[in-house]
């Protein structure tokens, strides 16, 4: 990638420093990049290997779509069957959706504020690369024999006590645990990091009211994330406990409560629906408005709604539990509660139409696409509420009707999204922009693909076909849904490989963009193509909400006041950034490498030291040291001067 | 695991072949009925049709919505394109930030299209949650239990003969016979890991979770037989966790609790049926993996095909049964897991086969019950249901059978009647 022209002086006082310590100076090559701070290069990764596990998931779901395009299929065997749809849905969620809305909040979401970087450089860093650990130990058992170790096989809910030693007795569920508690302090470590910076790093007159919507949604999915991983991190250390140690918390024998596991990881996964949802709706809440040429409608109810969400979102969790049998009043509760939730999402609905509303809609690649997110949303809210209607529900729940629904909310909703985003923030990264015509023929290849794979799903539910399951006889009335539902989803991913095909053809040959491609309004379209390492030469004044498009109307105002700025900031040595660092991930390093040993090996009987012991001290040594350097080279950085042609230069001195 | 099992190479082969032959062959366009035998659409029971109509309040007033939002999005889309390159750059619109007046009224709509649903939602939650009061003494009690793949059907109330002296109450597996029109209480539990018990066209599904005490509450509405399965992903072969459900006629439920009640039926070879030519065995024939296990015979009038399968087979070979009961209290390891009352089989762990004879399924609902099906089954019983019990444990045993063994022992499992 890209980032900046800059001429690289290594000035001659450098600090005298030990060895071992030496801030790595190094911009390009594999140094470079695993060694980088600067959040769009970590932001740039997060994107790449979301991307790859987006094809693998999608791989995954070919798979299990070709075993039910008719029935008794023998494609995938019972138990290759039910470790694909465990792990397409957990790769979906925690390796492809998150980790991409993950790379719009640290290459976007400083740029929006008007900020050099975000709070904690290196704990992005370490993010970033616990998240790959984690990635990398969830998806292990690939590679590992079937029999023994095998990729996860309990469901992405892992209900107990199916996940118990008793019932899964290989290691696959331990890789499933360890991944998910990885991910978890990946996506809590990330998710601080975005609240500080939000909270603090805004430029000047960047008020909270004036933040950029995406932003906003970014500070409530953080706040989220920070809250709701906590009880999966409990539910997981519990079963890791009685996998591994013989507690008895999902043991029924030992008096354990496996019904207990259901609430802990709904506690999260309800929120978790909306850590996927909300970056989407800031998303499609900046598109609307660029592309119609008009501000967000009703700003502050769109902000308040998102927060609402958020609050809501965990008083929801047992709506995915109405067949438990909580008793009337329980399910009373939940299902007014889930019901009270569509109010938040409908008024969002409302105001991107009347964003819309006397506008001069453009209709580009990304307007398209957040177009067909606002229409496939809506009908997955629409199936949502339905599911609220607890008696109508214990109908539904767990069959396909359950599978249509949320695939409207997270591909329809999300992944339509997360694909309009990239289309529209291309040009701002990567000083290219995608040819119209391709990019719209993948949406439109995309959007056919999708609604006839899930929009027969419904019919499929309703009729009484259970989800999770590899095989239905042919008297069941099943067999034509199955066979378009299977042909629609090769058709979608005819329209994932056009579109994917366009955007690295892009990014290598792409039609070069100018600054400013779509006639923006928020700061992030003030910078040159691709935006330099230190973003803004001068930190903005805000003045307005729209604070770009209030740029652009006063031209000559801003003008003055950016030439004081860059005075003001040589004055105080120039533009100061953080330097880069290699500990954040060898501490990840150490926790993939104690994770394999914890996970993959049997312990050996009697005392000693057996392989797992070993490796898990070997890595958990690693961690330590990692952490321990980090903290010891300190977090001091350098200075960067450029000079009125634009020229830069780099001051390691301090 | 990865490497693409041939078996996809030859899917992908046959894909075009086959989109074009389905749809040509007139295969199902009908679809959208959604009126198969688990429907949740045309139901036959009190607790389905209730939540039934709370689902149509929900599909109609979200409909309205659809509409009218859908219309003014379209609308707009279409009003406000810009045509030209021109229109693109034509002075910007005006730059308004919204109304606080039409937020509040669509919220105000929207909270009261909400009340619409909530408040049918609220009624049927209390009235499908148990049998209604006044009913409550009439509520027909039976306790079903889950087990890694299959269900286990217990009548409480019903005192079986064990042999001659001892009685305890009736246990069935796989096939639920219930008397029509009486609201009937379901006592769920499980023995393992959780699953769900789902008749689609008589109630909504409700968890067997362990150590917690579900129960659901149904009634048919009149004789008739219904497909159910398991809801809720337990292993490997929850896919094939199935079951049915027999709502029956006050006096034919009678006449089958009366059956059931006895012990196993008896068929003593006379001296004739010893000296009888024995028939040929018939070699089992090859069967594709996960082959479908069904015929048409259940398919129009069910009911009546369940019915039939209670009377004794016609043309039985007394002898061969005889020798596939020693078989099956013997060599063949059967009575250590099944219990057959009144024949000295009383295993536990797999389901009851005292009068299996009369059920119409076997495998727990999966396929058939009839003699080419039973013999499969027997055969390789993990080729039929991946990770069974009875697969484990065969190999555990080193069972292995000769067709004529294997001929026997369905000669006797058909004469449970």
């Amino acid at each position: 990638m890209e980032l900046a022209k800059s001429v690289h002086l290594t000035a001659a006082g450098t600090p005298v420093q030990p060895k071992l310590l030496a801030h790595p100076h190094a911009k390009t090559g594999l140094m470079g990049w695993l060694t980088t701070v600067d959040h769009k290069k970590i932001g740039f990764l997060y994107g790449v290997f979301a991307l790859f596990f987006f094809l693998v998931g999608g791989f995954e779901a070919l798979l299990i779509r070709a075993q039910l395009m008719v029935p008794n299929n023998n494609v995938l065997t019972a138990q290759q069957y039910n470790t694909m749809f465990t792990m397409h849905g957990t790769t979906m969620i925690f390796l492809a959706v998150m980790p991409l809305s993950a790379a719009f909040f640290n290459f976007i979401m400083p740029l929006q504020i008007g900020a050099r970087d975000v709070a904690f450089p290196r704990l992005n860093a370490f993010s970033l690369w616990t998240f790959v650990a984690g990635a990398i130990i969830l998806n292990i058992g690939w590679f590992l024999p079937a029999a023994t170790h095998g990729a996860p096989d309990g469901s992405w809910v892992g209900y107990a006590p199916i996940t118990s030693k008793q019932f899964i007795s290989k290691h696959s569920i331990d890789f499933w645990v360890m991944g998910l508690q990885l991910l978890g302090v990946a996506s809590i470590a990330a998710s601080l990091n975005f609240i500080v910076t939000i909270i603090n790093m805004r430029a000047p007159g960047m008020t909270m009211m004036r933040l950029p919507v995406f932003t906003w949604m970014t500070l409530v999915t953080a706040f989220l994330i920070v809250l709701s991983f906590p009880a999966i991190t409990i539910a997981l250390v519990e079963l890791m406990m009685d996998r591994n140690f013989g507690t008895g918390f999902f043991e029924v024998s030992m008096g354990g409560m496996p019904i207990l596991w259901q609430h802990l990881f709904w506690v999260f996964g309800h929120p978790e629906v909306y850590i996927l949802i909300l970056p989407a709706m800031g998303i499609v809440s900046e598109i609307l408005p660029t592309f119609s040429r008009k501000p967000l409608f009703g700003y502050p109810i769109v902000v308040f709604s998102g927060a609402c969400i958020g609050f809501l979102g965990f008083a929801v969790w047992s709506h995915h539990m109405f067949t438990t049998g909580m008793g009337t009043v329980a399910t009373a509760a939940f299902a007014l509660a889930t019901m009270a939730i569509a109010v938040p999402t409908g008024v969002k609905i409302f105001n991107w139409i009347g964003t819309l509303w006397g506008g001069h809609l453009m209709i580009r690649t990304p307007m398209l696409f957040a177009l067909g997110f606002v229409w496939m949303f809506m009908i997955g809210g629409f199936s949502g509420v339905m599911h609220s209607a607890a008696p109508a529900d214990a109908q539904q729940q767990d069959s396909y009707f359950v599978v249509a629904h949320f695939h409207y909310v997270l591909i329809g909703g999300s992944i339509f999204a997360l694909l309009a985003g990239i289309q529209y923030w291309f040009p701002l990264m990567f000083g290219r922009k995608v040819s119209e015509f391709w990019g719209k023929l993948s949406f439109w290849v995309i959007f056919v693909g999708f609604n006839a794979t899930f929009f027969p799903m419904h019919f499929l539910g309703l009729n009484g076909m259970p989800r999770r399951t590899f095989t239905y006889d042919p008297n069941l009335g099943w067999n034509t849904a199955n066979f378009i539902a299977t042909i629609g989803a090769f058709t979608l991913g005819v329209g994932i490989a056009i579109y994917f095909a366009v955007m690295i053809y892009t990014y290598f040959k792409g039609e070069k963009a100018k600054q400013d491609e779509w006639d923006g309004r928020t700061l992030e379209w003030s910078l040159p193509v691709p935006p330099p390492e230190y973003n803004y030469r001068v930190i903005p004044k805000v003045h307005a909400r729209d604070a770009f498009w209030y740029e652009k109307q006063n031209k000559e105002e801003i003008a003055a006041e950016r030439a004081a700025g860059a005075k003001a900031e040589e004055a105080h040595g120039g533009i100061h950034m953080p330097h880069g660092s290699i500990w954040p991930f060898v501490a990840s390093m150490g926790s993939l490498i104690g994770a394999i040993g914890f996970t993959a090996f049997d312990p050996v009987p009697g005392p000693g030291f057996g392989p797992k012991l070993i490796i898990s001290l070997v890595g958990a040594t690693i961690l330590v040291i990692g952490i321990y350097f980090w903290a010891l080279e300190g977090n001091e950085g350098y200075h960067i001067h450029v000079d009125e042609d634009g020229n830069v230069t780099e001051d390691h001195q301090h | 695991m990865l490497p693409l099992p041939p078996s996809l190479l030859r899917s992908v082969r046959g894909f075009a072949a086959a989109a074009g032959l389905l749809l040509l062959s007139g295969c199902d366009l009908n679809f959208w009925r959604m009126d198969g035998h688990q429907s949740t659409m045309v139901v036959e029971g009190q607790v389905a049709r209730e939540q039934l109509q709370v689902f149509h309040v929900t599909v109609w007033v979200t409909m309205v919505i659809f509409v009218i939002v859908g219309s003014v999005l379209a609308y707009a889309t279409v009003k406000f394109k810009a045509r030209s390159a021109a229109d693109e750059h034509a002075p910007t619109p005006p730059q308004g930030h919204g109304n606080p007046l039409i937020e509040l009224g669509l919220i105000g709509a929207s909270v009261l299209a909400l009340v619409i649903i909530a408040v049918p939602t609220l009624k049927a939650i209390w009235s499908t949650y148990d049998v209604p009061e006044a009913e409550a003494k009439d509520a027909y009690e039976i306790n079903a239990t889950g087990y890694q793949w299959w269900f286990r059907f217990e009548y409480p109330s019903e005192q079986a003969a064990l042999d001659a002296n001892a009685k305890a109450p009736l246990v069935s597996a796989n096939e639920l016979v219930i008397p029509a029109g009486r609201p009937i209480r379901i006592h769920l539990r499980t023995v393992d890991v959780i699953h769900s018990f789902w008749v689609p066209k008589l109630a909504g599904k409700v968890d067997m979770i362990p150590n917690r005490a579900n129960h659901l509450w149904l009634r048919a509405d009149k004789p008739g037989y219904y497909w159910g399965q398991c809801a809720e992903y337990c292993g490997d072969s929850h896919a094939v966790m199935r079951f049915r459900v027999v709502a029956l006629a006050p006096r034919e439920f009678n006449d089958w609790l009366d059956q059931q009640l006895q012990t196993a039926r008896n068929v003593t070879p006379t001296a004739a049926d010893a000296n009888r030519p024995k028939a040929q065995p018939v070699a089992l024939r090859a069967f594709k993996p996960n082959e479908a296990g069904i015929t048409d015979k259940f398919e129009n009038e069910p009911l009546k095909a369940w019915l039939e399968k209670q009377a004794p087979e016609k043309g039985e070979d007394a002898a061969l049964i005889a020798q596939g009961k020693e078989l099956f209290l013997g060599k063949a390891t059967c009575s250590q897991c099944h219990t057959v009352r009144g024949h000295g089989a009383a295993g536990v762990l797999g389901p009851d086969l005292t009068h299996v004879g009369a059920r119409s399924t076997i495998a727990a609902g999966l396929i058939e019950n009839n003699r080419e099906q039973l013999h499969r089954w027997i055969h390789d019983p993990g080729a039929v249901k991946p990770g069974n019990k009875m697969a484990k444990g065969y190999a555990e045993r080193g069972l292995k059978l000769t067709l004529a063994e294997e001929h026997a022992l369905v000669a006797y499992l058909e004469s449970l009647k």
